[in-house]
């Protein structure tokens, strides 16, 4: 049987272990959580921002919308696997993984999906009193973007996956590469749209953000849930999030190999 | 002082130098990645005057606060953050560490104070380079003011963030004493790292239940906001009072919680 198949076959029980763990280790889980929520602090700020009249268009209805979005995206597509990777090739635990029939990085996604049930659970009650505060900050967009949403929202988090699991693959060549994770963090916070939308930007920067790969793992779903992307624009948006997801899965199977036979180098 | 007290407090100076000493040594392990992230932390400076300068792009003023004055509150959360970053944080994350793995006895057994010891034996000094400039950030923003603040504001400033620091420090160990409970928790840094967040925007950004959340629950507002109050010479002397009260509070309630917490900590070998 190809690895895919195996991994696919594992799958399930991959899964319900995963979320047995999430479930024993809740308070983890919701610290996880509560690590994310700058946009609640950026929703207040633009909120004061916008009360003296809209922002580049935007009033205050329509960033509430924006950052509760925002917030529900992160959460939706978050991931850890650089830190997983730095730990288990720092401590070898890899080793262990590597002699299971399941391919480590799928083992570590399925881990990623089971903890999604948990994270709704505890973003319910969040979204819940942000629309008690501003109803009109949620909303669902039209049904043609709607069905768009789950394969963006799908492809953001292959996106964030893949790149995390390719930067904690550096840690192969220099035992530790969470530095390299806080520069790609720095950017995203900037140019993902996760402290301002890009529409407040400048018209010409924020066209050539968008084409960006940060963009493709917050932005894109994001505006599509927010009712700002739309028609062929949407399109377009999905399919360059498709295609970074590939750049970087490209990427990930070059420094993951290079890796492991490091790796198998040292003696582990 | 009595000769056993003065001896002690000696013993507890060499026992810091040498803790500090071997926690630079540790940081030091990593050279690649250690040149990278002092480099990242400085640019990272600059880097998070951004999302100041796109909100404050087309409004002069925010909550009572202009671009320059929030650029004070900025400057004073990155120099938390940093400090933060580079003392309490590679702590926390070893204290953690040592609670579930047991070793946590090792230091309890030391004859030196727990809290000293455990508040002094790692350091991130990558995270330095950040707190430096923070400072020249609040330097620049102080200078930029239309009245630029005298002796007596400067030094309000300073006390308040020295009570800020005792404050920050003062949640630390509240945050480790909950790690006797709930033990894998090892992600409690990033936590005290979300938090401070809210501190980078003046505190009357927020609406007012937040504000007072962010003034004495999580006294993160009032680390970063009173300085930036104190410099713009708009702190009132009781004010000044109450804001150095709640954050040597602070400091207070962690040590006493953590007695406590000590008190009913079963080792892993008992």
């Amino acid at each position: 049987m190809s690895a895919a198949g195996r991994a696919a076959r594992a799958m399930p029980g991959l899964l319900r272990v995963g979320f047995a763990e999430v479930a024993t280790y809740r308070a983890e889980m919701v610290i996880w959580f509560l690590t994310s929520t700058m946009p609640l602090v950026m929703l207040l700020v633009w909120d004061r921002v916008a009360e003296g009249g809209p922002v580049s268009g935007q009033d205050q209805a329509s960033l509430a919308r924006y950052f509760t979005t925002t917030l529900v995206v992160r959460q939706l597509t978050g991931a850890w696997v650089v830190w997983e990777l730095n730990a288990q090739i720092r401590t070898g635990r890899l080793s262990a993984g590597l002699l299971r029939p399941v391919h480590p990085l799928a083992a570590m996604a399925a881990e990623h999906l089971a903890a999604l049930p948990m994270r709704v659970v505890v973003l319910g009650p969040m979204v819940g009193l942000i629309g008690l505060w501003r109803p009109d900050a949620l909303g669902l967009p039209e049904p043609a973007m709607l069905a768009l949403l789950l394969p963006s929202l799908a492809l953001a988090w292959m996106l964030h996956f893949v790149v995390q699991a390719a930067v904690g693959c550096l840690a192969f060549f220099h035992e530790q590469s969470l530095g390299v994770w806080s520069i790609v963090g720095s950017l995203y916070v900037v140019c993902a749209g996760y402290m301002f939308p890009l529409s407040v930007l400048p018209a010409d920067l924020a066209a050539a953000l968008r084409v960006g790969p940060l963009f493709s793992m917050l932005g894109v779903p994001v505006e599509l849930a927010a009712g700002q992307l739309r028609g062929g624009a949407a399109l377009g948006a999905v399919a360059l999030q498709a295609a970074w997801v590939g750049l970087a899965a490209l990427g990930l199977a070059v420094v993951w190999r290079a890796g492991v036979r490091r790796y198998e180098a040292f003696g582990a | 002082m009595s000769r056993p007290a003065l001896l002690g407090l000696g013993r507890a100076a060499r026992a810091v130098r040498a803790e500090l000493a071997a926690a630079l040594g540790v940081a030091l392990r990593y050279r690649a990645d250690f040149w990278l992230q002092s480099v990242v932390a400085l640019g990272w400076v600059g880097w998070t005057l951004i999302p100041l300068a796109v909100v404050y792009q087309d409004r002069p003023e925010v909550a009572g606060w202009t671009g320059g004055e929030a650029l004070l509150v900025l400057g004073f959360f990155l120099v938390l953050e940093g400090l933060l970053g580079a003392f309490i944080e590679p702590c926390l994350r070893e204290v953690v560490e040592q609670v579930r793995t047991g070793t946590l006895d090792f230091v309890l057994l030391k004859p030196v104070d727990a809290q000293l010891q455990v508040s002094v034996q790692r350091i991130a000094p990558t995270r330095l380079p950040q707190a430096l400039g923070g400072l020249l950030v609040v330097l620049g923003a102080a200078a930029a003011l239309p009245t630029p603040p005298g002796p007596a504001e400067w030094a309000a400033a300073a006390l308040l963030l020295g009570a800020g620091l005792v404050a920050l420090h003062g949640v630390f160990t509240l945050v480790i004493s909950a790690s006797f409970w709930f033990v894998r928790v090892d992600n409690l840094s990033y936590l005290l790292q979300a938090g401070l967040d809210a501190g980078r925007w003046p505190i009357d950004v927020y609406r007012l239940p937040l504000r007072i959340f962010l003034t004495v629950v999580l006294p993160v507002g009032l680390m970063t906001s009173a300085p930036a109050q104190a410099l713009r010479g708009q702190l009132t002397g009781p004010a000044l009072a109450g804001a150095l009260g709640v954050c040597l509070g602070f400091g207070a309630l962690g040590r006493a919680v953590w007695l406590r917490a000590c008190a009913r900590y079963s080792s892993a070998s008992s």
